[in-house]
């Protein structure tokens, strides 16, 4: 019950301990009361009779009873009793604080002159003051907002990591196009296996007529008709196949068939490295082997649409999740392929000063309009059609540069481009709360 | 007879290459990496089967067979690609009409068989082209439409459309759909492919078979690339309009498919040109043949 504790202290830590005045106490003390510097800031002072609140009586309430000529002569010695509010303002200590002060704000007079008094099942603890009161529920409520928004932030934030791991998944466009990319040179070295099988067959018939035949002239018992006949079947078959020319095309067919297996063999390897996904594995990278995947698993996108100028300086190694900085990288990319009408270029930039990492992406796309700046980090926010961008890319990438110790910054002028500056401490802190990725695209390579 | 021409591109010459070898013995075949240079040589010759790619630098390859349709209304056209998005895919049915859908890597055995149907096709095509009988056959009856379609925006917009020109039948489930097909033949579909909670998509493949000159229009909101390959494949649907689709557009395309009708109605030859692939989902081709069966009995008590 940490909570109970909580608002149990909050309502106890308003509480000043002042000595109960009993009511057969003669005006005139309690007076003098008023004027103890350790009463200064008091109000109203608490009549408490067998341990229970029965009024309080203010310094207002004095200057009301003292405006009357011979006032003090005339009742100094009656009991504070007599000139007592009996129904004082009393707050139950066993309550939360926004009870109390709800019930404090609804009952108080204004001008405010008297003070509250706190009480435990009803007997007396002490007086609390109004403003207190109210400055302490102000501060719990902005602890309340500020819980709230930590709340919110974490959730949003949980939520990021979550999509994130979708994100892989949303690449679905990206997959599709690495698809692509595949099941092209799938699709050529496929069909020239199945030709060269083919051919091979035919070859290994021709040959056999052609040991036949030669077997044949060798054999001296052979019939001519015989061999006339086989020579006849090897002719016709050389008209159905000119072998040789085949061959000759079969030969570039293989070499094209390589070549395609190797192009294979390197998107796989890439779409290895790209999503060694085992987060929480950080290792010592240049930050340039990250835009060099980024680029070569983004390639679809940028292939027939983006010039790409790099500009690559000497980097030292930093140490971070690589996959995730693959990530950061092809988010960018992407983007600026996406920001482009027609052609366009996408200007890479690296450089390593004041102990920090700087990596600069330019491109010359449409440019992000003034009032969006603020926004293009947001989770969610996006300008694209629905199905299309799921405005999460920026808000990832701000998330893993943060979580590295690094700053992302954006300039941009509509019509012109956009440049991501991006700066990494060398020393990188490594948070071990990265949240970790499923090697979802491991699996599909 | 001279060797059927085939036009094959795609950006990447190794697949042309590779294409080449595999057709060269049995076409006349021409390649090329350039669309324009496809373009000009749809336009110079006399071309039976297009096969294209769908991604290219300049032009996707639905564009393409869009613009080859427009010059080469009888060459048959084929996409041959390894990337298969849902856009892609629906271009390729609204813009391309195309004959089939292949995904790379191809089985060569198939691809060539596929190939060489639609080279007879093309060789019918040109054949009634060149004998234009205009003879108008006069329209006995009215053409019906047939809506499976739980939507009523749908059946609207049909019915405002078609209304005065066509006998229009409204489905509720996929039993009365078949009944309505059994009863008598249907002009143009209009369908989801969902209808309560039958997929109907076993129906739409079958209709071809009942009679290959119907039209079908897909509109619906599902949007799952590999079943509207296989829709184009086997059933040769010829619209797919994504929900939610405006009352403009499904008028549009309705006025269209049902011109198409006329045309086949009175061109019967070129009917085969919608010829369908078999079905492959094993659920479904049993569904298909239930169908079939029930239809034949259905007819025979009609008959009778
Ligand atoms: N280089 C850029 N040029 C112009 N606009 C950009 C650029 N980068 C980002 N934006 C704008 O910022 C928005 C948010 O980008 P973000 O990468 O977070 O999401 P998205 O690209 O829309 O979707 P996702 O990356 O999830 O597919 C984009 O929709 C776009 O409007
Ligand atoms: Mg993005």
């Amino acid at each position: 019950m940490r909570q109970a504790d909580h608002r149990d202290k909050d309502i106890f830590s308003l509480i000043n301990p002042i000595d109960a005045i009993s009511p057969e106490c003669p005006l005139e003390e309690v007076y003098e009361l008023f004027f103890k510097p350790q009463y200064s800031k008091l109000l109203s002072l608490p009549i408490v009779e067998n341990g229970r609140p029965i009024g309080v009586i203010s310094r207002y309430r004095f200057m009301e009873i003292f405006l009357k000529r011979y006032a003090r002569e005339l009742y100094g010695k009656h009991p504070i009793r007599e000139f007592i509010n009996g129904a004082p303002l009393l707050v139950e200590l066993d309550q939360p604080l926004s009870m109390a002060a709800q019930h404090v704000t609804a009952n108080m007079q204004f001008p405010l002159t008297e003070d509250f008094i706190v009480t435990r099942r009803g007997r007396y603890l002490g007086v609390g003051f109004v403003m207190d009161l109210l400055k302490a529920m102000e501060t719990q409520m902005r602890a309340n907002t500020e819980a709230l928004e930590q709340a919110n932030q974490q959730l949003k934030s949980s939520q990021i990591a979550l999509v994130q791991s979708e994100k892989m998944a949303s690449l679905g466009q990206m997959v599709a196009g690495i698809a692509h990319e595949i099941n092209t040179p799938l699709g050529y070295v496929q069909n020239n296996v199945t030709m060269g099988q083919e051919l091979f067959q035919q070859i290994r018939v021709m040959i056999a007529e052609y040991e036949a035949l030669v077997d044949n002239l060798l054999d001296e018992q052979a019939s001519e008709v015989v061999i006339a006949a086989q020579m006849q079947q090897i002719a016709g078959m050389r008209a159905d196949v000119n072998a040789q020319e085949m061959l000759g095309e079969m030969h570039g067919l293989m070499d094209d068939s390589m070549y395609g297996i190797s192009q294979i063999s390197e998107l796989v390897l890439n779409l290895k490295n790209f999503s060694r996904m085992d987060a929480a594995a950080t290792e010592a990278v240049s930050l340039n082997d990250c835009i060099e995947s980024a680029l070569n698993i983004g390639r679809n996108i940028l292939k027939h649409k983006v010039e790409v100028i790099k500009e690559l300086g000497e980097l030292p190694p930093i140490t971070c999740a690589p996959s995730q900085f693959n990530q950061v990288f092809l988010n960018l990319f992407t983007n600026a392929a996406h920001a482009m009408q027609e052609q366009g270029t996408l200007h890479i930039e690296s450089w390593a000063a004041d102990d920090a990492v700087h990596i600069r992406v330019t491109d010359n796309g449409k440019g992000i309009p003034p009032e969006n700046l603020g926004r293009i980090f947001d989770p969610f926010f996006t300008t694209k059609p629905v199905g299309e961008g799921t405005g999460l890319g920026l808000a990832i990438t701000h998330q893993i540069i943060q979580k590295h110790g690094g700053q992302i910054r954006v300039d941009s002028r509509i019509g012109e481009g956009t440049c991501f500056l991006i700066t990494l401490p060398c020393a990188s802190p490594v948070s071990s709360t990265a949240p970790r990725q499923p090697a979802m695209l491991e699996a599909a390579a | 007879m001279s060797k059927p021409t085939l036009l094959l591109i795609d950006d990447e010459e190794r697949i042309v290459r590779s294409l080449r070898m595999l057709f060269f013995s049995g076409y006349n075949v021409h390649t090329t990496t350039d669309p324009q240079e496809a373009i000009r040589i749809l336009r110079e010759e006399r071309v039976h089967v297009i096969v294209s790619d769908q991604r290219m630098p300049v032009m996707q390859g639905s564009e393409l067979l869009g613009i080859a349709r427009d010059i080469s209304p009888a060459t048959m056209r084929i996409l041959l690609t390894g990337y298969s998005d849902l856009d892609a895919s629906i271009a390729s049915v609204n813009e391309g009409e195309v004959f089939r859908y292949l995904l790379k890597p191809w089985d060569a055995m198939e691809v060539k068989k596929v190939v060489a149907e639609a080279a007879a096709i093309a060789e019918a095509s040109f054949d009634v082209q060149s004998h234009t009988n205009t003879q108008s056959v006069v329209e006995r009856k009215k053409p019906r439409v047939l809506i499976m379609d739980q939507d009523e925006t749908t059946a609207k917009t049909v019915h405002d459309t078609l209304g005065d020109r066509c006998e229009i039948v409204w489905a509720s489930d996929a039993q009365h759909a078949m009944e309505e097909l059994a009863k008598q033949d249907v002009s143009v579909v209009v369908s989801d492919l969902v209808l309560g909670e039958t997929n109907v998509g076993y129906i739409l493949k079958t209709i071809k078979q009942i009679n290959p000159q119907t039209q079908c229009i897909v509109v619906t909101s599902f949007n799952d690339t590999s079943r509207l390959i296989e829709l184009i494949n086997q059933a040769q649907i010829t619209r797919f309009l994504p929900k939610p689709v405006s009352k403009g557009v499904l008028a549009r395309n309705l006025e269209s498919m049902l011109e198409r009708f006329h045309i086949l109605h009175r061109q019967p030859a070129l009917q085969n040109r919608q010829t369908v692939a078999p079905i492959s989902d094993p659920k479904e081709k049993i569904q298909a043949g239930n169908f079939i069966g029930l239809l034949g009995r259905l007819r025979a008590r009609i008959g009778a």
